[in-house]
């Protein structure tokens, strides 16, 4: 019995002299939203497309549902799932027809495609658009579109590059909450994304990835605490005060927005401590906390 | 691949081609035009002093297909040259080879579309080639011999098209290459056999030999001018001359659609003894009247190429002249290469359709 869901070992791919992926390790459970995180040009549009069975790797294991994807391609695209970080519709169908036609591909009747047609429809909420064609929707319901053809075949493993950029914020809690409800049938999910706040409330697992390899592969609850100084945000009510008090206690901060000022901290202590000392000088200071995620944390000190 | 798979990706196809483009107009053009060519062959075919009158129908359905064969030979490659390429650059290849599809259906499914689509240009000109044999002289047979190698040819232009959108990562690429590879069948072709013709020039001795009392006397030459035959003749006598032997090169003109297509059409039947007897009874009067059976331009352009084809014998002339033989055609070399060309073509398009790819060519995108 070969591991479900999806593993890769020390994949490798290059494209003539550029080397794309050397040595990406990656595992994406069942029953889990594994997050695929890395710098434009680390390589994960190019892992995916091997784990989507349309690249050939140079080196490595890969296995997804199983199955090899090179040699038994067929059971792969049979159990899995996949959305390019490109609309890739055509603009003449309508959603519907659309949707049938991706049900036929894969081998469903006619009937049953146009049931399924149907249910993904409501799933996508755009029930409303069925029959308008795809180039009158707007951004997100392509989006949308383009995530409920990669679930036509009720996939296993659902593999999504980059599928919340661009989206409104309602459309990104709605993916959020689709992915988990997903997930938590058994699908395993692997989604590349720069949304790091986005993550952090809807993967189990996140990996790393720079210049082609795997830099760190974490529970998103068991992200490694650092030590690096990260910028907190203090709003106050008088900001000259703020200001003059920082500098006479040696606090180096950026220049104020009207967001706030923002100074670097090592740990929460670091952060206690201002906030004792700038209550204590009679600074009114109305809030301070930290900018960015732990998620976001981590990455900015993965991916130097 | 299935014949299911081919079938839903040629139904996709042509359900986006029919919304994408202004087909109705575009086809009502293409009728239009047909509609004016067949009345303009009509028109001078009238205004000739023919003797067979009945015939009318032959020039004008042999100046039609051909017409029609030029016109598609145009229309064809953009009906092919960006089903691949085009696709890559939306997007919607890579959606299509992750499905269960294979890339032999989605190669033949785009080719059944594109084929399809050409076809929709043969089917219009059919009401005009109903009227060419009310008008007299198109036999049914020929009909049907020159619709479906008509078809057969712009399959082969759609499937060399659909190829090279597959090998070449820009549209605009393709289809310039597409029009090119049209081209060398076309002009290219016809240059390649002038200038091959130059190449076979040879010189040969050509021996001329007293004819005998016997070969006169079986010529039936008068008695009475036998003698002086045999005196002005007095030795046999060889002269030097040069020729082309058209024999070894005809094969470069084979592939060529209109030769193909000329060639392919079934000669007419034979004169009735009717027709023979009036024609001759007008020559025995000093009237020379068109003959519209030998100005079919299908059967000409035939017999041209067919005769190229011939071997001539010592004395120069076409062997098959002197054994009185039909000469041998040549359609059967020139279709079958063009139909394997194009099915090799189609073998090439699924191939590099084929997925997961090691190699990409420069410049692509997986999706």
């Amino acid at each position: 019995m070969t591991a479900q869901g999806v593993v890769a070992q020390g994949v490798k791919r290059r494209f003539g002299a550029v080397e794309a992926v050397r040595g990406i390790d990656l595992t994406a459970a069942p029953g889990e939203v594994t997050a695929l995180v890395g710098p434009n040009g680390a390589g994960k549009t190019t892992l995916l497309l091997v784990l989507a069975t349309l690249l050939v790797p140079d080196a490595g294991q890969v296995t997804v549902a199983g199955f090899d994807p090179v040699t038994q391609a067929d059971e792969v695209r049979a159990r899995m799932g996949w959305a390019p970080d490109v609309f890739g519709l055509y603009d003449n169908l309508t959603c519907r027809e659309y949707l049938v036609f991706c049900g036929e591909a894969m081998q469903m009747a006619a009937t049953k495609a146009r049931t399924r047609a149907t249910e993904l429809l409501e799933v996508a909420s755009l029930t409303e658009q069925a029959d308008q064609p795809v180039h009158t929707l707007s951004r997100g319901q392509k989006q949308r579109l383009g995530l409920a053809r990669a679930l036509v075949h009720e996939p296993e493993v659902l593999i999504l590059d980059e599928p919340a950029s661009g989206l409104d914020p309602r459309s990104r809690v709605d993916l959020r909450v689709l992915l988990r409800r997903l997930a938590s049938a058994g699908t395993a999910v692997l989604v590349s994304s720069h949304l790091l706040g986005d993550l952090e409330e809807l993967a189990d697992r996140v990996v790393f990835v720079d210049r082609g390899t795997t830099v760190g592969e974490h529970r998103i609850d068991q992200l490694p605490t650092n030590a690096a100084p990260r910028p907190w945000r203090l709003r106050s009510l008088d900001v000259p005060v703020l200001l003059a008090a920082l500098q006479r206690t040696g606090y180096d901060h950026d220049a104020p927005t009207p967001a706030g000022v923002d100074v670097r901290l090592t740990g929460d202590e670091a952060a206690a401590a201002l906030i004792a000392g700038l209550v204590r000088d009679g600074v009114p200071v109305v809030s301070c906390h930290p900018l960015g995620g732990q998620l976001e944390a981590t990455y900015l000190e993965l991916t130097q | 691949m299935t014949a299911r798979g081919i079938r839903v990706v040629a139904r996709q196809e042509f359900t986006i081609r029919i919304r994408a483009g202004r087909w109705r107009w575009l086809l009502g053009v293409w009728f239009v035009l047909l509609l004016l060519v067949t009345a303009l062959l009509k028109l001078s075919v009238d205004n000739i002093d023919t003797g067979d009158a009945q015939n009318k129908g032959v020039v004008v359905y042999g100046g039609l297909t051909l017409l029609v064969l030029g016109l598609a030979l145009l229309v064809v490659p953009t009906l092919g040259a960006q089903s691949v390429n085009g696709d890559r650059e939306r997007g919607t290849l890579a959606t299509l080879q992750v499905t269960r599809l294979t890339a032999g259906d989605i190669a033949l499914g785009k080719f059944v579309a594109a084929w399809g689509t050409s076809l929709a240009f043969l089917v219009l000109m059919l009401p005009l080639v109903g009227y060419c044999m009310f008008l007299g002289g198109v036999p049914l047979l020929r009909v049907l011999a020159v619709t479906g190698v008509l078809a057969l040819l712009l399959g082969t232009v759609a499937a060399l098209a659909l190829c090279l959108s597959s090998l070449l990562a820009r549209t605009t690429t393709s289809g310039v290459l597409a029009y090119l590879v049209v081209f060398a069948l076309t002009i290219g072709t016809l240059v390649l056999f002038g200038l091959g013709a130059a190449l076979t020039r040879e010189n040969y001795t050509q021996v001329t030999t007293c004819p005998t009392e016997q070969q006169l006397i079986e010529q039936g030459v008068p008695e009475a001018d036998r003698p002086s035959i045999v005196q002005s003749c007095a030795a046999s006598s060889s002269f030097q001359s040069s020729r082309t032997r058209t024999d070894r090169i005809w094969w470069l003109l084979a592939p060529n659609p209109f030769v193909v297509l000329a060639d392919a059409a079934p000669q007419l039947p034979p004169e009735t003894a009717a027709e023979k007897s009036t024609r001759l009874a007008n020559e025995a009067r000093g009237i020379s009247r068109t003959n519209l059976r030998q100005a079919d331009p299908l059967g000409a352009l035939g017999r041209t190429v067919r005769r190229l084809r011939s071997k001539p014998n010592s004395d120069g002339l076409l062997e098959a002249v002197l054994v009185g033989k039909g000469h041998k055609a040549v359609w059967p070399w020139g279709l079958g290469f063009d139909v394997a060309l194009g099915a090799g073509a189609l073998w090439l398009t699924a191939r590099r359709l084929r997925t997961p790819s090691r190699d990409l060519p420069r410049g692509q995108r997986v999706a």
